[in-house]
C-alpha cells in the first residue's frame, strides 16, 4: 500500500513537470520567434490563430506527418537513437529541480514532497552527469548521417561541450562551497531570506558581527550563463548548428519526428539550464523581499510563481542574447572558454573558498 | 586609456551596448509602440503600386467589342526576349484590312521591358497591374488571344472608340472604307 501511493504520487507529479516542460518547449518556440522578430522590427508568425498563438499546434502536426527519411549510408541503428539519447536526459534533469517550497505532505501515511520528484542528495551531479549524455546524441546523430556537415557539426559539438561543460561544473562549485551541499533542495534552502541571501549577492554566510559580508557569486554566475548558452548550442555559440557555414550541422539529414526531437531536446535543455541558473544562484523559490506575501497555506504558489519568473527571465536572456550578438568563430569559441572563462571560474572558486574559510568561525 | 579598456573587457561592455539596442527596439515596439513593424502582410495587404508599374500584358478592344489588333507583326518584332508570336490574315471580305487570327504569349520568358506595347501603332496592347500569375503548372503561362483580351476587358473597361471616329479627318491606313465616317464640312 505504501509503496504504491509513493509510486502513484511519483507518477503524478512526473506527469505533471513533463506535460508543464513540453508546453514550456511549445511555447517557447513561439516565443522565441516573436521576440526576436519584435527586436527586429518584424512581426513573427501572424497566421495560425490570433497574432500566431496557435503556430506551435501548427508546427507539431506537420513535423508528425512529415516524411521520416533515413539517408543512404547512414547507420540506421545510430540515426535512430541519437535523437532519443539528446532528448533523454535533457527531460530527465528536471526529475531534481525543486519548483516549489520544500514541503512534505502526509499522504495514506506516506511523507511525500509535492513541489519535487524526487529529493536525492547529488542532485547537481545527477543533473551534471546526464547533460553530459546529452552531447552523444548530438555526437552519434552527425555521424550516423553519413554527411560531412553533419559531421562537422557533430564534432564541433563534441569539443564546445567538452569544453563548456568543464566551466559549469567549475562555477557550480563555489556554490557547493557556500551551500555544502548537492542536493538541489538544500541549496535553494541556504538562499532563503531575502535577495540579499541569493547567491548572487551572497549575504547571511558570515558568522557573528560578519553576516553582512556577501560572498558574491556573480563571476561565477557569468561563467555560469555564458557556459550553459554554450552548452545548449544557442547563439552566439551555435557553432555545431551554424546555418550559414554547416547548413544545419548535426541536424542536418534529420527530418520528421526524430528532428523535432532534437528541437525539443534543445528547447528542455534550456528550460533545464534556467532551472539550475535560478535555483543555484537566484535562490530558486525564494522572493526578493523577506517572507511571503501570501498566507502560510497558499505560500507555495508565490513560490512557485517565482521559481517561474525567474526561469522565463532566463530564456528571455537566451532570446535576447541571440537577437543580439552574432556567432563566434571556432578559435575564439576555444579561446574564450579555455583562457577566460576556465580561469575566471578556478579563480573564483579560491577566493570563495578564502573568505568563506575566513567568515565561518 | 589600457585600463579603460581592460575595463570594458572585463564588464562585456561592448556586449552589453548591443544588448541595450536590441531591447530597446523590443520596448519601443510593445510597451511604447513609437515603431511598427516593416512587414507587410502580404496576401492580406498590398504594397501600393507605381504608378508606371508593368504588370502582364494584355490585348485591348474597341467600344463596339472589335480588337484593337491588325496583326502587323510589329510587336514580335520588338519583342527581345521572343514571347509574342503573331498568325496575321486577312477580314473576310475586307482585302485592305486584317487582324490577328491567334495570337499567343510565352509569359514564361516575358521580362515586362513594355517593348512591345511601345510598338504598336495602333495602341492595341497595354500593360496592365496585375502581377499575381503564380501557377503549378507552366503551360498556364503560355496565353492564347483569348486570354489575353479577357485581361484586356478586366483592367481597362473604359474602351476607345474606333480610331476614325476618333480623328475623323485623319487617314488612317487601316482604315476599313466601309466604316468611313462622313466628313466635316
Amino acid at each position: 500500500m505504501e509503496t504504491l501511493v509513493f509510486a502513484g504520487a511519483a507518477v503524478v507529479k512526473i506527469l505533471i513537470v513533463m506535460v508543464t516542460v513540453l508546453v514550456t518547449v511549445a511555447i517557447l518556440t513561439l516565443a522565441e520567434r516573436k521576440v526576436l522578430s519584435w527586436m527586429q522590427d518584424r512581426m513573427g508568425p501572424m497566421e495560425v490563430g490570433p497574432y500566431g498563438i496557435l503556430q506551435p499546434i501548427a508546427d507539431g502536426i506537420k513535423l508528425f506527418f512529415k516524411e521520416d527519411i533515413v539517408p543512404a549510408g547512414a547507420n540506421r541503428f545510430l540515426f535512430s537513437l541519437a535523437p532519443i539519447l539528446s532528448l533523454v536526459p535533457a527531460l530527465i534533469g528536471f526529475a531534481v529541480v525543486p519548483y516549489g517550497p520544500n514541503r512534505e505532505i502526509e499522504l495514506y501515511g506516506v511523507t511525500i514532497k509535492p513541489f519535487i520528484i524526487t529529493d536525492i542528495n547529488i542532485g547537481i551531479l545527477y543533473i551534471l552527469a546526464f547533460t553530459s549524455i546529452g552531447a552523444y546524441g548530438i555526437i552519434l546523430g552527425g555521424w550516423a548521417s553519413n554527411n560531412k556537415y553533419s559531421l562537422l557539426g557533430g564534432l564541433r559539438a563534441a569539443a564546445q561541450v567538452i569544453s563548456y561543460e568543464l566551466n559549469v561544473g567549475l562555477a557550480i562549485i563555489s556554490v557547493l562551497i557556500l551551500s555544502g551541499s548537492l542536493s538541489m533542495v538544500t541549496i535553494a534552502e541556504k538562499q532563503a531570506g531575502s535577495i540579499l541571501n541569493w547567491n548572487v549577492i551572497g549575504m547571511g554566510h558570515g558568522g557573528g558581527i560578519w553576516w553582512w559580508v556577501p560572498v558574491t557569486q556573480i563571476v561565477a554566475f557569468v561563467v555560469y550563463v555564458i557556459s550553459s548558452v554554450a552548452e545548449t548550442n544557442r547563439l552566439p555559440f551555435d557553432l555545431p548548428e551554424a546555418d550559414s557555414e554547416l547548413v544545419a550541422g548535426w541536424m542536418t539529414e534529420y527530418s520528421g519526428m526524430r528532428f523535432a526531437f532534437f528541437f525539443m531536446a534543445e528547447y528542455a535543455n534550456m528550460i533545464l539550464v534556467s532551472c539550475i541558473a535560478s535555483v543555484l544562484f537566484l535562490g530558486g523559490y525564494h522572493a526578493p523581499y523577506p517572507g511571503t506575501l501570501l498566507p502560510d497555506k497558499l505560500s507555495w504558489i508565490e513560490g512557485i510563481a517565482w521559481f517561474t519568473v525567474k526561469v522565463y527571465a532566463f530564456l528571455f536572456l537566451f532570446f535576447w542574447l541571440r537577437a543580439t550578438l552574432p556567432r563566434l568563430r571556432y578559435d575564439q569559441l576555444m579561446r574564450f572558454g579555455w583562457k577566460v572563462m576556465l580561469p575566471l571560474a578556478l579563480g573564483n572558486i579560491v577566493v570563495t573558498a578564502i573568505v568563506v574559510y575566513f567568515l565561518r568561525d | 586609456m589600457a585600463l579603460a579598456q581592460w575595463v570594458k573587457t572585463l564588464t562585456f561592455y561592448e556586449i552589453l551596448v548591443g544588448m541595450k539596442a536590441t531591447i530597446t527596439v523590443l520596448i519601443d515596439r510593445i510597451l511604447l509602440r513609437k515603431r511598427k513593424a516593416v512587414t507587410l502582410q502580404y496576401p492580406h495587404e498590398k504594397r501600393d503600386l507605381p504608378g508606371t508599374y508593368r504588370g502582364m500584358i494584355a490585348l485591348l478592344r474597341y467600344d463596339d467589342g472589335t480588337d484593337k489588333c491588325v496583326g502587323c507583326d510589329l510587336c514580335e518584332a520588338a519583342c527581345p526576349s521572343r514571347v509574342i508570336t503573331v498568325i496575321s490574315s486577312e477580314v473576310e471580305g475586307e482585302p485592305m484590312k486584317r487582324y490577328a487570327k491567334e495570337y499567343y504569349m510565352d509569359m514564361t520568358r516575358c521580362l515586362f521591358c513594355g517593348l512591345c506595347v511601345q510598338a504598336c501603332p495602333v495602341d492595341a496592347l497595354a500593360m496592365t497591374r496585375e502581377y499575381e500569375w503564380a501557377k503549378y503548372n507552366k503551360r498556364d503561362l503560355y496565353l492564347d488571344k483569348e486570354q489575353l483580351l479577357a485581361l484586356g476587358d478586366r483592367n481597362f473597361p473604359v474602351r476607345e472608340k474606333k480610331l476614325e471616329f476618333q480623328h475623323p479627318n485623319v487617314a488612317y491606313f487601316n482604315i476599313g472604307h466601309k466604316n468611313l465616317p462622313p466628313k466635316e464640312s
